[in-house]
């Protein structure tokens, strides 16, 4: 662990463009200064996020705060992917919001309301990768829904009003099930661990988890699974998620389920690591088999018949949230890897098909899917996009999701769970179908008269581009280092020197040399 | 009586007192009873702190006198004493009768639950550590039972009480930021649902949570 002050300024950046903007008055002449303060905001995380993963894949895990935060690979993968989606929804909610603003959707406080709590959000979500000390980590991830709430409530109607009040109850409430655990946890490692200041650090519980009492640990992690599970959309805790995620204005619901959900499972997944050092991975496992297998079986089929876009989107997040909790289920370093690798890859496309469904109510107005036909004519570029969006989320090759679903299959299967991964194929195939009804009957199909042809701005299509080439990238050929990030962040779970290359099933298999080579110890 | 019975004994009382909040007909009647359920809480703090000699015991009572003696108590009357939906009535789904019967079988089985820990340290506070889960529990159920949505927030609010007490009786020496940082929470948590709530009152004039329905599937 090296002192470095990376970790703090990640986090300093976005708390500071959120005071900043708050201190500007709301008047339609200031919107104009907001959006280069948000702008500058976003640039300026993302080149503090580059730096501290960058070194942090170096082999330096860097700490700060005495200890407080600490980011090793895994901590790194989540940073990473706050920073890339943080900069791309910023920079496509320029656009988005703008258009808003223009067409009286939103007020100039509004506006100011919307980047103030975006930067906010950004915030807590750092917060919640970034820390060490277990209650932090419980004060972020309940943080994450306050920051959030008035974002998903900004249109300030019924339907958002009412999707912000059973968010937060239920976040709140699922969340309290995270402090019991955490509570918990950290008395069980105060009576264990002779320094009671300690055991309060994630890093010190992990190091002496043999200690730990074994019923204790186990009665932990259910009310850490409830409670984080809640937070990260598993079934049955769900049903925040998709009022929340279609009422939210369009970038927003791609920060929800590209990232806010992946940091409720980052929780999920420290605790994970504990919990198998203390009493074995048999009983973590089998919890988080259930839960992942429920949430795709229900989601698929709710994916299936939603009419409205967005529900139907965020019922796929549901979908792949599961997925990655039955990787992690399925466990060893192959289900390890998959699972990450399956959450970085979901979050590009997941973000990308967002944006895109922000696309569509600015040309429609609607979400409803028996009135929003034929994109691809009046809107060829985000119609193409949207495309390659609905079949990476169903699963296509060449695109991402594929690589890491058929990772996931092969880990159930070299797990042993035969029957689990053969039901989760046929699942899939609903999936596919409910993605097929979004590329049939609303990227293709005829335009009504009413809606002109024109695409959305290029501030909106730009970033939704650069997606596209991500999920494009990751599908074709997973990039070295990226790869090498996740296969550390695996090992730092399985605790292994080495984890099971991540990879395409195409792509050129590593020299057996290097891969049979320990990994460089870490400092 | 020793002090760890005396803090038994408390803990007993603020199953009442949560009862009195759940029970109370007007949320701003709730939020009298939560702050002197809070003030119970902050006995059974003393009571520890005098037991075990923990000095971080003493500054968490402080603290929560004054957040929530004080200050989530008043903002809650504050927020809460505007609105009224003379429509919804008491907004119980259970009479208070049936309420009591379900917080004696959660006790119960809170009880059978801790007898089950062989943590040394919470040996002689047992019934307390039972009485805590059973009061998170209490809490949960009373955002189940509430259509009145001001009422679910005292739900939370129980509920985070239950785990501020089995903090303190498991881990006693835990850092003073630590319930800094929850009490804070427990704040801005009442705060940004009160806003919430005012916005539901105000843009759709209910405070049933039944009619919150136009978001399905």
């Amino acid at each position: 662990m090296v002192p470095s002050v990376l970790p703090l300024l990640a986090l300093a950046v976005p708390l500071v463009a959120a005071i900043g903007i708050a201190l500007l008055p709301a008047r339609d002449g200031t919107t104009r200064r907001t959006e280069t303060l948000h702008l500058g905001a976003i640039a300026a995380l993302s080149a503090v996020v580059l730096a501290l993963v960058v070194e942090v894949a170096r082999g330096t895990d860097v700490s700060a705060l005495g200890g407080w935060l600490y980011v090793d690979p895994l901590a790194a993968v989540f940073v990473a992917l706050i920073g890339l989606i943080g900069l791309l929804t910023g920079l496509y909610a320029w656009g988005y919001v703008r258009h808003d603003l223009e067409h009286g959707e939103i007020g100039p406080r509004g506006h100011k309301i919307f980047h103030v709590f975006f930067h906010l959000f950004l915030f807590t979500m750092l917060l919640v990768v970034t820390s060490n000390n277990i209650v932090m980590m419980w004060v972020a991830v309940e943080a994450t829904t306050l920051g959030s709430a008035f974002l998903v409530g900004l249109y300030g109607k019924r339907p958002s009003l009412e999707a912000a009040w059973k968010y937060v109850i239920i976040g709140t409430v699922g969340v309290a099930f995270g402090l019991y655990g955490t509570v918990l946890t950290y008395a069980d490692g105060a009576s264990v661990l002779a320094d009671h200041e300690g055991a309060i650090l994630w890093t010190n519980l992990a190091a002496h988890a043999s200690a730990l009492d074994p019923m204790l640990v186990k009665i932990a992690f259910v009310f850490v699974l409830i409670g984080f599970g809640t937070k990260a959309g598993l079934f049955p805790m769900h049903a925040w998620l998709p009022d929340a995620h279609s009422e939210a204005p369009s970038p927003v619901s791609a920060l929800l389920s590209a990232v806010l959900l992946k940091c409720a499972l980052f929780v999920v997944i420290r605790y994970l690591i504990l919990t198998t050092r203390a009493v074995g991975a048999d009983f973590p496992q089998i919890l988080l088999m259930i839960l992942g297998f429920a949430s795709v079986a229900v989601a698929s089929f709710l994916l299936y018949v939603q009419k409205d876009l967005k529900r139907k989107l965020a019922y796929s997040s549901v979908e792949h949230i599961g997925l990655i909790a039955l990787a992690l289920g399925f466990g060893g370093p192959l289900g390890i890897g998959a699972a990450i690798l399956h959450a970085v890859n979901h979050s590009l496309a997941k973000a990308l098909i967002f944006c895109g469904s922000g696309n569509v109510l600015m040309k429609y107005g609607t979400r409803d899917l028996g009135e929003v036909k034929g994109l691809l004519r009046v809107a060829p570029a985000s119609g193409v996009m949207m495309m390659i969006g609905s079949l990476a989320l169903a699963g296509f090759p060449p695109f991402n999701l594929f690589v890491s679903e058929f990772l996931i299959l092969g880990a159930g299967i070299a797990s042993g769970h035969w029957v689990v991964t053969g039901l989760v194929v046929l699942l899939l195939t609903v999936t596919v179908a409910a993605f097929v009804q979004i590329v049939s009957g609303s990227v293709l199909g005829k335009a009504p008269e009413r809606i002109g042809v024109g695409d959305v701005g290029w501030r909106a299509l730009a970033p939704m581009g650069v997606l596209v080439a991500l999920v494009v990238v990751m599908g074709v050929a997973v990039p070295r280092p990226v790869a090498r990030l996740i296969e550390d962040a695996t090992a730092v779970v399985v605790g292994a020197d080495r984890a099971t290359p991540i990879a395409a099933p195409w792509q050129k298999a590593e020299p057996i040399a290097r891969l049979a080579a320990p990994a460089a110890p870490r400092s | 009586m020793s002090g760890l019975q005396l803090a038994n004994g408390l803990a007993g009382l603020l199953i009442v007192t949560s009862l009195l909040v759940i029970t109370a007909k007007r949320p701003t009647t709730s939020a009298f009873f939560y702050a002197l359920q809070s003030l119970v809480l902050v006995g059974i703090f003393v009571t520890l702190a005098g037991v075990t000699g923990s000095h971080e015991l003493y500054l968490w009572a402080g603290t929560s006198v004054v957040t929530k003696v004080l200050l989530v108590p008043i903002l809650m009357t504050r927020l809460f004493g505007r609105l009224d939906d003379p429509k919804l009535g008491t907004g119980e789904r259970i009479s208070p009768a049936v309420s009591v019967l379900m917080a004696a079988v959660v006790l119960a089985l809170c009880f059978a639950v801790v007898s089950g820990v062989s943590l040394p340290a919470v040996a002689a506070t047992k019934p307390a550590l039972a009485v805590s889960l059973a009061h998170f529990f209490l809490g949960l159920a009373a955002i189940v039972t509430q259509r009145n949505i001001l009422k679910q927030v005292f739900g939370y609010c129980l509920m985070e009480n239950g785990s501020h007490l089995t903090l303190a009786l498991m881990a006693a020496k835990a850092p003073e930021l630590v319930e800094v940082g929850i009490a804070t929470d427990a704040i801005f948590a009442v705060v940004i649902l009160g806003v919430l709530g005012t916005q539901i009152h105000r843009t759709l004039g209910t405070l049933d949570a039944d009619q919150l329905t136009s978001l399905k599937g």
